[in-house]
């Protein structure tokens, strides 16, 4: 009987308190439903038709086939991979260089790099823009002036209507702009590892590498899913560059499915064509980020 | 606008050209017809400075999104002091014309004269595309469109014998082009005096530039093989949407009734846009101010105005493939191949545009 009255108790009790957990989350829950949840089906929903300023008929899958038939679009897909591809193991890896650096170092320091890393993060994209813009010019720059003072360069490159540069260019702004925050990680992970074991390894005569893969890799590894999931949907999502810097130019060698979908729907308004292809971009982004968890998972200690 | 225009959260009044307020939002049924506000006075009076303002705020269906306020016509400018050290003042006329011969001329004396980069023909992005359409437009006298604003032409023999000059004075080394520049990244290496002219100018730009310049921007019009040059305009006016409520429509009549017609505030308004005002009856608002000399010369482009072609229907998609097309040529392919593929494109969004 007593047995049965305690177990009553404390279901009331988790009752109580999984009711007030869901009524502190009700808020965030609200603007998350109301600002991604049904946007997301409205995206979905309104993909299947011929959205215009004028139109809204169902064409079924016909934006989804038009925009695998669409060059520009197939363009634009494989430079953004090239984006993902590229940038986010460099940004990973220097990451994680620079912070297993600087993490022993002194406080101020310490404080002094971060802040430095992680200036181009706080400073808004545009006056980041402008100022690469500057660096990049054909004529003013600051890459040509030294490349042609130390007599690397014969005539000028214009780096940003240079089909063979350009994108590199972007990938550039986007790895400076990209590592602030997971230097800023690392330090903090790095930080955090067990002392007992990394010196029961060192005790043990590991080597400095041995000690860093074998003790600190494994117990940094969520922050290196974290770090490896937020750059991959950075750098698929990457438009205010291009925007600001390219156009997509020269001849579509840096236009981005983010890119294209912003010209598809606000400059000619088709809106459903611009929502496939932001439906297909997310679907990537997912397929990209499970095997991330799935992989980084494998590897990870508890 | 595109955002709000889809929220149902549009203003009720706006500012814009006929590209969009006409050709784009009115003809897809977002904008009040304003009609009683072009009554005979106004057509008779707007119509005596220009037919083209009148058919640019048009609707094919004859209604009248706009009501215009100010226009002007987009020049180029050179570096007068650098013509004149390198004695190539002679090759532009008294009234700023200048032929393709004489322009040629005038790049070969700059280039003799040491100038490095004479001007850059920028092809970046859309921004400030004015400027290269009527320098490739006008070498040889092409048309952009058809009289109609239903075909796109300039894979016609004189567009391309245009574009084509353009390449071989840039293999040349009389000029330069450069596919990661906009207009105002040419603009600002002309106010630094890196180059010799631009492609980008009007009354506005040089009043914006004059503390910058160290010399005189010296407006002229874009050469031409006739020596007649075709300039391209803008017009700026106001449109109302239709927000469904009678009385801030009326309401809003009225006020851009004041803002444009009223004897005092018309001019008022215009001067403070920097261009020149539609109604003919204005007169010179900038007489007896201190803008005076500048906007004298300014004016004596207006009889330059070439057709406003930018009300043909795709105009946001030509806007793309025309700077993509510079890119091209500039990159080696062939003129008229990459033309007939700029044309194509822009009369697939025209005809699909139509359509809708």
């Amino acid at each position: 009987m007593r047995k049965k009255n305690v177990t009553t108790r404390s279901k009331v009790l988790v009752m109580r308190e999984t009711r007030s957990a869901y009524l502190f989350l009700l808020p965030s829950l609200f603007f998350f439903v109301g600002f991604v949840i049904i946007p997301m089906f409205m995206c979905l929903f309104t993909s299947f038709f011929n959205y215009t300023m004028s139109d809204f008929s169902f064409v079924g899958i016909g934006n989804y086939v038009e925009m695998f038939q669409d060059e520009i679009f197939q363009r634009a897909f494989w430079n953004t991979v090239l984006i993902v591809v590229v940038a986010v193991p460099t940004v990973t890896i220097f990451s994680l260089w620079v912070g297993s650096s600087i993490y022993r170092m002194h406080a101020v320091t310490r404080s002094f790099f971060r802040c430095v890393f992680y200036l181009p993060v706080v400073t808004g994209t545009v006056a980041v823009a402008v100022v690469w813009k500057w660096m990049f010019n054909k004529y003013t720059g600051l890459f040509n002036t030294i490349l042609s003072g130390v007599g690397a360069i014969d005539q000028n490159v214009s780096w940003l209507g240079d089909e063979k540069t350009a994108i590199w260019c972007i990938i550039l702004i986007l790895f400076t702009t990209s590592i602030g925050q997971p230097i800023v990680l690392y330090v903090a992970a790095l930080g955090n590892v067990d002392t007992s074991l990394v010196e029961a390894a060192e005790v043990d005569g590991a080597t400095d590498i041995q000690t860093f893969w074998k003790i600190k890799w494994p117990s940094i590894m969520p922050t290196t899913l974290y770090v490896l999931v937020i750059t991959t949907i950075n750098s698929f999502q990457c438009f205010a560059l291009i925007q600001l810097l390219t156009s997509g130019g020269p001849k579509h060698s840096t236009d981005t499915i983010m890119y294209y979908i912003y010209y598809e729907a606000f400059k000619l308004n088709r809106y459903g064509f611009g929502n496939a292809m932001g439906i297909f971009l997310a679907a990537v982004i997912a397929i990209f980020s499970a095997l991330q968890f799935k992989v980084t998972k494998s590897g990870s200690v508890d | 606008m595109t955002a709000a225009i889809e929220a149902g959260t549009t203003p009720d009044i706006i500012m814009e050209g006929p590209e969009r307020l006409v050709s784009n939002w009115g003809a897809k049924g977002k904008m009040i017809d304003l009609a009683d506000l072009w009554d005979d006075e106004a057509l008779a009076d707007i119509s005596a400075t220009s037919e083209a303002v009148v058919a640019a705020c048009k609707s094919e269906s004859g209604a009248y999104y706009e009501y215009p306020l100010c226009m002007t016509t987009h020049t180029m400018a050179i570096n007068k002091e650098l013509f004149e050290e390198a004695d190539a003042m002679q090759y532009i006329n008294d009234d700023r014309t200048w032929t393709t011969e004489n322009f040629e001329k005038a790049l070969q004396a700059l280039k003799d004269h040491g100038v490095e980069t004479t001007g850059v023909v920028y092809c970046g992005g859309q921004g400030g595309d004015q400027g290269t359409r009527a320098l490739a437009m006008n070498l040889y006298n092409a048309e952009f469109t058809n009289a109609d604003h239903t075909e796109w032409t300039m894979n016609s023999e004189a567009g391309v014998k245009g574009l084509q000059q353009l390449v071989d004075w840039c293999d040349a080394g009389l000029l330069s082009y450069d596919s990661g520049a906009v207009a105002s990244d040419e603009i600002q290496l002309f106010a630094n005096e890196t180059i010799a002219m631009s492609f980008c100018w009007n009354a506005a730009n040089q009043l914006t530039y004059a503390a910058e310049t160290a010399f005189t921007p010296y407006p002229v019009a874009f050469p031409s093989e006739s020596g007649t040059p075709e300039l391209c305009g803008g017009i700026w006016g106001f449109g109302i949407f239709d927000n469904g409520d009678a009385d801030k429509i009326a309401a809003s009549k009225i006020f851009i009734e004041f803002i444009c017609d009223d004897a005092t505030q018309g001019p008022i308004s215009i001067s403070n846009t920097g261009f020149f005002p539609v109604r003919s009856s204005y007169g010179n608002i900038y007489a007896g101010t201190e803008d005076e000399e500048r906007m004298e010369t300014y004016a004596s482009f207006q009889k330059w105005l070439g057709d406003y072609y930018n009300v043909t229907l795709g105009w946001a998609e030509q806007r793309t493939a025309w700077w993509n097309m510079l890119q091209q040529i500039f990159d080696g392919e062939d003129v008229q191949a990459a033309a007939d593929a700029y044309v194509e494109t822009c009369n697939t969004a025209t005809a699909d545009a139509s359509a809708n």
